[in-house]
């Protein structure tokens, strides 16, 4: 008998073709999670074993696994053989002290002597007559024993189900570039490209002297935060400081974040062709802020070529809030840095900015030059 | 690097360290434990204790070894306002100030006095909230923030020919060690802090009159006559001590060099950008000033990137982004986002001086020039 953790995966089931594609990103994403903890990975059909792990880690690896997606539920139980005798042992063991209980059995063997029916209500009899304080309701059970007849001559038992963080493995769904301010919401966004098995990168922009280091090391931690979901991460930095100041001095007041945001918008595309990342992804959700109005997107979307996804657009921002606590990044989130679109705010920002009217104003600026000087203060930081 | 940031840490004074480093490595017995080297190291700290006390007190008053400034602050407070009221100033640091603000969960009601444009409190808005019911009054005695120095002697004696019964703590963090005064008998608690004057952090003191009966914030072994348990930060406790010596020694000097040297770089700063927030008169290991218009940490960045380390009045929060304390002294917000607080250390030269005023004037500058 051995102890084991069952892992079941989500929607690649549903995979054709290319499920052997699905399931060896979901390996390589599970065994990269676990890294640094000894244990053994193996394959049955439709969920994944994990064995010889080291017992006292258990909580750090089911902490690890909460965070990989396309994990759909998992269960810590016993495995052992498929005798009834060692069965019984299992069952036994993963079995509550006392309450009401059933016995629940699948048998993927369907060689095997008997029926699950049969095997369930076998071992439920012995439970009942070892057990004093156990009694059965097959309808609303406290307590549920669950059996699992497995083909390769062994048997697994659990009691509980524990649900994963679903969706797709991380690097199945291509790459994405996510613009990460330092706020609560970019962070969300990528959490939730990543859920949907996008690969992501990170992009902060600063505006050294304007924002201190404070506010990057802040981003760093978040994308560290993020990195327990997406596995990989490198974080890129610009510095948009000089664009800031030709802005606040060449343009009209009020369209300075809309002019800010088309620069990090074409700086955004820049790395994104170098990184290979095919898409951009930002935390803006529609009316939140004065730049994050249809108007707004419209002005951004009009200078980048790559799709900009935004999968906070429809979402209020307590909702927002209520992800980032889940995913642990709302603390850091919150802590008091300035990020570089708070030193130049124009007191009345444009909410409905016409573009004839921000191509007459950008045209004051040297456009290539500004972002070539931006590109050339990238820095980058492998996050892991 | 020239470091004029001494308000908010010191670097320790490096002999001072050496010998505290040399006992402790030696001596690393448990003060409390009653064979020879625990009675050793025990010794050493009543040596420290009563150096420390011998600066400024006199018999009447013990002295409680804390893990820094706040926690005797919170001693002060938390011990000293049981019932009633209590009452202290709008400039007071933020571990006497937060620990005003809890005591209203505790059943004290808190009042905070005025503050006059310098940030010394309004003496005669403090009495006033005293009254009969007061049992605690706290005043700081040098402000962290302006270097205004409240005259604690005279506003204890007032507040005690109010109220007799009233207990007065004022915080010395900013004063010990650095401006020549002795407690008087008015005063109850004093709260001290080691790394303002070469000391190591997490270690400070509460001055105490020995007749009072305070009662202890943290309990267990009964450390400290029971009024502070844990066992002593040996080596702390005896850098602090070293290092006030030599402090102490030199203190009246140390400062009368330091106001000139204030005062000269005050002279040197460009009077169409800087206004002056210390007040003349004031602590001269402190020069507050605003560049008005511009603000103080990106201000501070740009100094960081020629070498001068400076402080900054406002808190690095964009949802708070001024002083408590410049606020309260009356300033429009124009001054309040431009603050930056110089603080000097005996160790500051007269070459710094002249490098870090030319060094602000020119970031100043710069400053304005890049964003008009």
């Amino acid at each position: 008998m051995e102890k084991v953790i069952i892992i079941r995966y989500a929607e690649i089931h549903l995979k054709g073709k290319n499920r052997g594609y699905f399931e060896h990103v979901f390996s390589v994403n599970l065994e990269r999670a676990l890294k640094g903890l000894r244990h053994e990975l193996h394959r049955t059909s439709g969920r994944y074993l994990l064995a010889k792990f080291d017992e006292s880690r258990t909580d750090e690896i089911l902490s690890r696994l909460s965070r990989v997606f396309g994990v759909h539920s998992y269960s810590v139980g016993l495995c052992t053989g498929n005798s009834m005798d060692e069965i019984y042992e299992a069952a036994l063991a993963v079995a509550p002290a006392a309450g009401t209980f059933k016995v629940v059995t699948h048998r993927a063997d369907k060689k095997y002597s008997m029926t699950s029916m049969e095997i369930s209500s076998e071992i439920g009899g012995r439970l009942l007559k070892d057990r004093k304080g156990l009694k059965v309701d097959v309808h609303t059970p406290q307590h549920t024993v669950y059996l699992d007849v497995r083909e390769n001559g062994t048997a697994l038992a659990f009691s509980a189900f524990e649900h994963g963080a679903g969706g797709m493995p991380v690097g199945s769904s291509g790459k994405g570039l996510l613009l990460i301010s330092g706020g609560i919401d970019s962070p969300v966004a990528g959490y939730l490209m990543a859920k949907r098995g996008m690969s992501v990168e990170f992009l902060h922009f600063h505006s050294y002297p304007y924002t201190n280091d404070s506010a990057k090391e802040k981003v760093k931690e978040l994308a560290k935060l993020l990195s327990g979901y997406t596995l990989t991460g490198k974080l890129i930095t610009l510095n948009v400081a000089h664009i800031q100041e030709e802005i606040h001095r060449r343009c009209a007041p009020e369209l300075n974040v809309t002019l800010l945001r088309r620069f990090m918008f074409r700086l955004a595309e820049k790395i994104a062709e170098d990184r290979s990342a095919k898409c951009l992804i930002t935390g803006e959700s529609l009316g939140q802020v004065a730049s994050q109005t249809i108007e707004g997107i419209t002005s951004s979307n009009a200078v980048v070529s790559l799709p900009v996804l935004r999968p906070l657009i429809g979402f209020d921002k307590e909702e927002i809030i209520g992800i980032a606590k889940k995913i642990g990044t709302f603390e850091t989130s919150v802590l008091p840095f300035e990020d570089c679109c708070t030193v130049f705010l124009p007191e009345f920002p444009a909410t409905r900015p016409k573009l004839s009217f921000i191509e007459e104003e950008e045209g004051k600026l040297d456009v290539p030059a500004l972002l070539e000087e931006a590109l050339s203060s990238r820095e980058e930081f492998l996050i892991s | 690097m020239i470091y004029l940031d001494n308000a908010a840490t010191t670097k320790p004074d490096n002999a001072a360290l050496c010998r505290a480093i040399e006992f402790a490595r030696e001596n690393f017995f448990n003060p409390s434990a009653l064979y020879g080297g625990g009675i050793c190291v025990q010794g050493e700290i009543e040596k420290a204790r009563k150096f420390l006390l011998s600066r400024i007190a006199g018999e009447e008053f013990g002295l409680i070894f804390t893990s820094g400034g706040t926690e005797a602050d919170n001693q002060a407070v938390f011990c000293g306002a049981r019932r009633g009221n209590a009452v202290t100033t709008a400039g007071e640091h933020a571990a006497v100030y937060q620990s005003f603000t809890e005591l209203k969960n505790r059943g004290v009601k808190p009042r905070f006095a005025r503050l006059n444009r310098d940030g010394s409190v309004d003496g005669d808005d403090l009495l006033s909230l005293v009254d009969g019911e007061t049992g605690l009054v706290s005043v700081v005695h040098v402000n962290n923030e302006t270097g205004a120095v409240n005259d604690i002697l005279s506003l204890a004696k007032r507040v005690k020919e109010k109220n007799p019964r009233c207990l007065f703590h004022s915080d010395g963090v900013q004063a010990f060690g650095k401006i020549p005064f002795r407690l008087s008998k008015e005063i109850d608690l004093y709260s001290v802090s080691a790394h303002k004057i070469g000391g190591l952090k997490g270690t400070g003191a509460l001055f105490r009159r020995k007749t009072l009966a305070l009662l202890p914030l943290i309990l267990g072994g009964g450390q400290e006559k029971g009024l502070r348990s844990g066992t002593e930060n040996v080596l702390g406790i005896l850098c602090f001590a070293y290092a006030a010596e030599k402090k102490f020694s030199s203190l009246e000097r140390d400062a009368a060099r330091l106001e000139t040297l204030k005062e000269w770089i005050f002279s040197a700063l460009d009077g169409q950008i800087f206004t002056r927030i210390s007040p003349e008169g004031g602590s001269p290991y402190l020069l507050t000033v605003s560049a008005r218009g511009l603000r103080g940490e990106i201000l501070q960045r740009l100094l960081e990137a020629r070498g001068v380390i400076v402080g900054t009045g406002s808190a690095c929060s964009s949802k708070k982004p001024f002083s408590r304390v410049i606020e309260a002294c009356g300033y429009e917000k124009e001054v309040l986002g431009g603050v930056l607080r110089l603080s000097f250390c005996p160790e500051t030269t007269e070459e710094e001086a002249h490098f870090a005023a030319k060094a602000l004037n020119e970031c100043a500058r710069e400053l304005s020039e890049r964003v008009r």
